[in-house]
């Protein structure tokens, strides 16, 4: 209770504080009391949906990529989280290899993840170096607003894949082996086994992927800052970055905005987060 | 691992395989079934060779010791998903739910799932999915395993009765000797992958091929004593030069003034019938039990004669002597 007191409760009470105050002051009580200004700066808007007509454009442009971001990356997460657990399930050769194989990414710490790629996909990196082999031009992937977007996407899906896999693969394995042969025994095709079989069964722990893996993909932030910086431009800055430059890395720094930020983004996690909770509750129900 | 199996079954007969846990009964019904596939050999149904045939494509229907209902659908639709995948009529569908919910009283629970029943509601549903599939034969692995005892004798009669009425073709895996004595046309006795033998139930009980069908048809089980013995039931010069080993159930031992003395280690006084847990001089222990209620106590040298012709006597490989 003292840690959590320490570690939770006093930075985000001080958080709260900052988000109060204005100023590029660091030292909290230098710092002039502003009220709600903070919030009110980041949320007026002339049209949501247009971040040039904001009055904070960055946080804005920060927000609709991680919406973009969220949406893609989920999406993907799942399914291939869903095909490689699938195949992790299955009899193959050297299943426990493979096992081993698709969880590693998970041990790398982020801004190793980062760094691999930027290798792979930098402009003299090992992607070119093979198209260049086989006669193509060489693309600059993390210079092309598209590419760099969607190599955010594909390496932050690389990185996370084998923990939801896991799960599913451990739900996978709950569902009992003689159902399926009931299942063969009533002449069920594969498709159909995987409609009405599989995927029922395993609904609850999708569902958990589903909610976590968003969780995580709206606090993205250290393997793509280390893959793209956030650019080209701000095209792959997410809400994270956003935050984290706000308030300690760019030249005007401000920390109360920074803080704000956190706050309105901790509000979406929290209800992300109650979500969760209540859809693991309604799994151990059943 | 099955080894040499040369079994046929007849139609409409109730076979039941029965033998110690890891003896092959359960392997060897589910390559009847298709779920496993022979190593090498032949299996034929109706005379077709099924041997590469898949499981679906076989006829039989399995009954399975889990059950293997879907947990995520209701009754009617674990009875009706076999059904629909073989893109049956709806009109049929109905109809043949309909049967078999009359015939196994299931009627009430259509809309529950699985989980809303009871072990004996879910092994009828189970029984269902397999009778409305109309099978050239059932498959039943260990069904009532997972009952209470009692319970588990009701569903042992009505499966009966099921048999007697459907006429069709069953194999009943069990290592429950109860169970196959009383619902068998014919008991096939399994150990170790390889039948030791096949025959009706009294013929098992009267007649056991070897020892170890012997040891294992009847409860309590059969005593085996050595030629010497035995030599207070029996004088060696009467039996047979090859004999090595004497078997007498524990029924058809008769009190007698003398003959064998057995000192009394424990009496089971079950008001129906005494059980007396013995042992002989040389050390080897017996049991005999007797109807009615005998005063047997702990520590009492009691003598017994064994019934005429009830004698069970076996060679040294353990194979039944005829004499």
């Amino acid at each position: 209770m003292l840690v959590f007191t320490l570690f939770v409760i006093v930075p985000l009470g001080i958080n709260i504080a900052y988000s109060t105050t204005g100023g590029t002051d660091l030292f909290l009580p230098a710092r002039s009391y502003v009220g709600g200004d903070n919030f009110g700066r980041l949320l007026s808007c002339a049209d949501h949906l247009t971040p040039a007509t904001c009055r904070d454009d960055l946080f804005w442009v920060a927000v609709w990529n991680t919406v973009r971001f969220v949406l893609l990356q989920v999406v993907v997460l799942v399914i291939v989280a869903m095909a490689t657990a699938l195949i992790l399930n299955s009899k193959i050769r050297a299943r426990g290899f493979w096992r081993a194989v698709f969880f590693f990414p998970v041990l790398l710490s982020p801004v190793v993840v980062g760094l691999i790629w930027k290798w792979i996909f930098q402009r003299q990196g090992l992607l070119n170096y093979v198209l260049f082999q086989f006669g193509a031009d060489p693309v600059n992937w993390l210079n092309d607003r598209a590419w760099a977007f969607f190599a955010s996407v594909g390496v932050s899906v690389w990185a996370h894949v084998g923990f939801y896999a896991l799960i599913l693969l451990a739900g996978l394995q709950a569902i009992p082996r003689d159902i399926y042969e009931a299942a063969e025994l009533d002449r069920t095709s594969p498709a159909r086994v995987f409609r009405r079989i599989t995927l029922p069964l395993l609904w609850p722990n999708l569902l958990v992927v589903i909610v976590l893996a968003l969780i995580r993909a709206v606090q993205v932030f250290d393997e793509v800052y280390v893959l793209t910086g956030g650019g080209p431009g701000t095209s792959t800055m997410y809400l994270t970055q956003y935050i984290y430059e706000t308030g300690f890395a760019s030249v005007l720094r401000n920390p109360g905005v920074a803080s704000a930020a956190s706050l309105l983004m901790g509000g979406v996690l929290v209800v992300l987060t109650l979500v969760q909770l209540g859809l693991t509750r309604w799994r151990d129900r059943k | 691992m099955l080894k040499g199996i040369d079994l046929e079954i007849n139609e409409g007969e109730f076979a039941v395989f029965v033998g110690p846990s890891g003896c092959g009964k359960s392997t060897l019904l589910r390559q009847i079934s298709g779920l496993d596939r022979p190593s090498s050999g032949r299996i034929e149904i109706d005379g077709r060779d099924v041997t590469t045939v898949g499981a679906a494509d076989r006829g039989p229907a399995m009954v399975f010791q889990s059950y293997a209902l879907y947990p995520h659908m209701t009754v009617r639709d674990n009875l009706a998903f076999g059904l629909q995948n073989n893109k049956m009529p709806k009109a049929e569908i109905a109809s043949r739910i309909a049967e078999a919910a009359r015939m196994l009283e299931i009627g009430h629970l259509m809309d529950r799932r699985p989980a809303q029943l009871s072990g004996g509601q879910r092994q009828r549903v189970a029984i269902g999915r397999a009778i409305v599939r109309d099978p050239t034969a059932f498959l039943l692995d260990e069904p009532l395993s997972n009952l209470d005892a009692e319970l588990r004798v009701s569903m042992r009669a009505e499966l009966a009765a099921l048999h007697a009425r459907l006429k069709a073709t069953m194999i009943y895996v069990t290592h429950d000797q109860v169970e196959a004595m009383t619902l068998a046309d014919r008991i096939v006795v399994l150990r170790g992958g390889q039948i030791e033998q096949v025959a009706t139930p009294m013929e098992l009980f009267n007649r056991p091929a070897n020892r170890f069908v012997a040891g294992f048809i009847g409860a309590p089980r059969m005593n085996f004593l050595s030629i010497d013995e035995a030599a207070a039931l029996l004088p060696a010069s009467a039996l047979p030069a090859a004999a090595e080993m004497v078997g007498i159930r524990p029924q058809n031992l008769r009190p007698a003034e003398s003959g064998m003395a057995l000192t009394v280690d424990l009496a089971e006084a079950l008001g129906t019938e005494t059980v007396i847990h013995g042992h002989l001089a040389s050390g080897t222990k017996m049991i005999v039990t007797r109807a009615g209620q005998l005063p047997a106590h702990p520590g009492e040298l009691l003598h017994f004669t064994a019934e005429p012709g009830k004698l069970h006597v076996f060679d040294a490989e353990g194979v039944r002597i005829d004499f």
